[in-house]
């Protein structure tokens, strides 16, 4: 591994994600505020479009996410879950079902991006496997023979 | 507007001091921070070169010329797919010289190989060119963009040194690596705000506008064909052809000063600096010669009829339809000169740093006074920047305008020094000097010169419509050619065939024997921009071969224009993948060294120091 090699990589997955992000920010502001639903399509079509880049970057560079990536994107999500729920339940009347649906719709798709992208690479079964922390609960040595099922 | 758009712009000088603070933490050696350890990412310089070659001919100034002469002037976009051909050749050897000479800057590259300190001062002079009036003159109308998009609430001279500011932290930090790391990040941001504010405009716009309607330009001007082969006007400031300037030799001439941006120092060291791979090959065919001049060809004419009103006017009417987005037009405008400006500033003062400082002033320097002086250096330059900018604007667009045009004049030196192993020495500085005096004397430094001291020339800027840059370089070539005839076997052609066989052997592609794409490329620039094109006029809404006409509903030209954009797509293509010039390795590199330059001080420099250094003492 080269000294710049982490860098250029970060570099690289930060100039793809800043400008896909001003776009979509514009986007979805544009539908949160007007009420269009094919503006907040628009905007996350475009954050899956920035996905799909990254995976075609850490494609071509030999890597995966970093941790801090998937700790990123898992709490980006969960606040965004967290928004629609609020604006929802406590926001001005009418936002709610204005944008439930089509911000509903975008983040399932968010969700469906990201399985579709963890099948095609790691296949059903290790996909699964990338969150099957109760299998993976055995820390003896022993545990990763072949005839005790090869854990870890 | 004022608030958001400010925030936008202080997020973007923020992201380049993170970039800038990340690059310098994990900086391996010093000394990287002049050349990235000639390894940048080859991403980096892939997304940039094609926002360089854009900026060669103005993103606010190629509008602005759309929109006041139409289709005529949005040909020029298709001269982009050249100035690609142009880079891939010139990075692939460049890169190449880099490796197996170890002359590792173009000044050094060309110095060395000639053997001649003269092209190491004009290569050091062009930086400055690049760096202070051209890029000037850039920050000057950025900053007068910036006031207007403001109501007045930036004045321009504050804004010049905001933005200078701006401009100089991140690169004073992270040196060469992180700048072009951030810029690479801006020309993204170009290529998706360019489009999308296309089609917003569309979306938003009340009435058609073009195809549908004409360009509104003024009474007289051809808005959808080109003006001829040729106009015998006397130039630019004194006689203006009334149907428009851009007729078919004004356009390939253009297309020929635009190459100035590939011979930059700058744009050159930033193909020398480049990691192995197909970097330049993905850069040249898909989003230079692909996706930059397809985003010109289709969206200028379309963007520029909505800008009737100039861009400020368009960013408010896209402010009240979603505030983003009119912020999003004015930093797509701010960027597309900001970017240039970082560029060649930040080269210009490392160059200035390699080439003068630590080669000839201050030999002995450690890798950490290195660093420093060229920090120092960038800071410097900078500042004289802001200062041209913000107190000398008319200086500044007068001497840069003959930026592109001469460096366009070291055409035949370098290729010379990349492929046609028989131009001397004295040839080139032959050539290149009486270039460039006509190019001096046919862009306004000169004619201002000239007319204010002694007595009014009979002729304007571009006489005949041809630019200043062909004017020089047809002189230029034929006095090369001459006088390389004459120096066949002169002593230098030892060194100058060492250098050739290696890169041959190193990269194992000649450009010669290739007697079909040669023809085509020709055929290609004939009807693309040369005189040819002027068949575009009506070639698709009168067919030559009937009498019957076409209702296209959009005129011949711009189909013209698609069709061979198009086309030179694949040829670009064919030389970057086919032929193999897409791609640079390692594997093959034997490197030598090239003994007619030892590193010597010329004489008079080691004079002016030695007498100096007696004083001192």
């Amino acid at each position: 591994m080269k000294p710049y090699d982490r860098l250029d990589r970060h570099a690289l997955v930060m100039a793809i994600w800043t400008p896909s992000a001003f776009v979509a920010a514009t986007l979805l502001h544009r539908g949160l505020s007007s009420g269009g639903a094919w503006w907040i399509f628009s905007g996350f079509a475009v954050i899956i479009a920035a996905f799909v880049a990254h995976i075609i970057a850490n494609a071509v560079l030999g890597k995966g996410f970093t941790t801090g990536e998937r700790a990123l994107g898992i709490v980006a999500f969960a606040a965004s879950v967290l928004a629609l729920l609020l604006a929802v339940l406590v926001g001005p009347p009418g936002l709610g079902a204005r944008i439930f649906l089509p911000v509903g719709l975008g983040l399932i798709s968010l969700v469906v991006a990201v399985v579709a992208y963890l099948v095609i690479a790691f296949g059903a079964r290790g996909a699964f496997e990338q969150f099957d922390v109760v299998r993976d609960n055995n820390l003896r040595p022993a545990s990763r023979l072949p005839h005790r099922g090869g854990r870890r | 507007m004022t608030p958001l758009l400010l925030s936008i712009l202080t997020l973007l000088a923020l992201y380049g001091v993170y970039i800038a603070a990340v690059t310098a933490r994990q900086e391996a050696r010093p000394a990287d921070f002049l050349d990235g350890a000639q390894a940048l990412p080859g991403w980096a310089a892939m997304f940039l070169l094609p926002a360089l070659v854009a900026t060669g001919l103005g993103l606010q100034t190629q509008l602005a010329m759309v929109t006041r002469f139409g289709l005529q002037a949005s040909h020029l976009a298709v001269g982009f797919v050249l100035a690609a051909m142009a880079a891939l050749l010139l990075w692939n050897r460049m890169w190449y010289v880099a490796r197996v000479a170890g002359l590792s800057t173009p000044g050094e590259a060309l110095g060395q190989f000639y053997g001649s300190v003269t092209l190491r001062i004009v290569m050091l002079g062009l930086a400055v060119l690049f760096a202070l009036p051209f890029s000037a003159n850039l920050l000057s109308s950025a900053a007068h963009l910036l006031e207007g998009a403001t109501d007045g609430l930036l004045p321009r001279a504050a804004g010049v040194w905001l933005l200078a500011i701006s401009l100089a932290i991140p690169a004073i930090i992270g040196g060469w690596r992180a700048t072009i790391m951030t810029l690479a990040m801006q020309a993204v941001l170009l290529a998706l705000l360019f489009p999308g504010s296309t089609i917003l405009a569309e979306m938003l716009a009340s009435a058609p506008g073009f195809p549908a309607a004409p360009i509104p330009v003024q009474d007289g001007v051809l808005w959808d064909r080109l003006p001829g082969v040729i106009q015998y006007s006397a130039g630019i400031g004194k006689e203006m052809p009334a149907t428009g300037i851009f007729t078919t030799v004004a356009l390939s001439s253009s297309v020929i000063a635009l190459l100035g941006i590939v011979f930059s120092p700058a744009t050159l060291y930033l193909g020398q600096t480049a990691s192995p791979g197909r970097a330049v090959g993905l850069s040249t065919v898909w989003l230079a010669a692909g996706l930059l001049t397809g985003i010109f060809v289709l969206g200028a004419p379309l963007l520029a009829t909505r800008m009737a009103d100039g861009p400020i006017a368009l960013a408010i009417q896209f402010y009240a339809f979603e505030p983003l987005t009119g912020v999003g037009l004015i930093v797509m405008l701010l960027v597309g000169a900001l970017l240039t400006v970082s560029f060649f500033v930040t080269g210009g003062a490392i160059l200035v740093t390699r080439e003068l400082v630590i080669r000839y002033l201050f030999p002995d320097l450690s890798e950490q006074e290195q660093r420093f002086s060229a920090r120092v250096a960038i800071g410097f330059a900078f500042f004289l920047l802001a200062f041209m900018a913000s107190f000398l604007p008319l200086v500044s667009a007068v001497l840069g305008s003959v930026a592109l045009p001469f460096a366009v004049q070291l055409l035949p030196a370098f290729l010379g020094l990349t492929f046609l192993r028989w131009i001397s020495r004295g040839a080139v500085i032959a050539g290149m000097t009486l270039g460039m005096l006509i190019v001096f004397f046919t862009e306004p430094p000169g004619l201002i010169l000239f007319e204010g001291l002694f007595v009014n020339l009979p002729w304007g800027r571009w006489p005949l419509t041809i630019h200043s840059a062909a004017w020089g370089l047809a002189i230029n070539l034929a006095v090369v050619l001459l006088a390389s005839a004459a120096t066949l076997r002169a002593p230098d052609s030892l060194q100058r065939n060492r250098l050739h066989d290696a890169l041959f052997q190193a990269t194992g592609v000649a450009v010669g024997g290739r007697g079909l794409f040669w023809a085509l490329m020709l055929l290609w620039s004939f009807l693309a921009y040369g005189p040819g094109a002027v068949l575009g006029n009506t070639f698709f809404s009168h067919p030559i071969f009937t009498s019957g006409e076409a209702t296209l509903g959009i005129p011949s030209l711009w189909v013209w224009q698609i069709l061979f954009w198009l086309l030179g797509v694949v040829l670009v293509w064919w030389m970057a993948f086919r032929v193999g010039f897409g791609r640079t390795s390692e594997d093959a590199i034997r490197t030598i060294e090239l003994e007619h330059g030892k590193r010597v001080r010329p004489d008079w420099l080691a004079a002016g120091l030695d007498r100096i250094n007696g004083r001192a003492r």
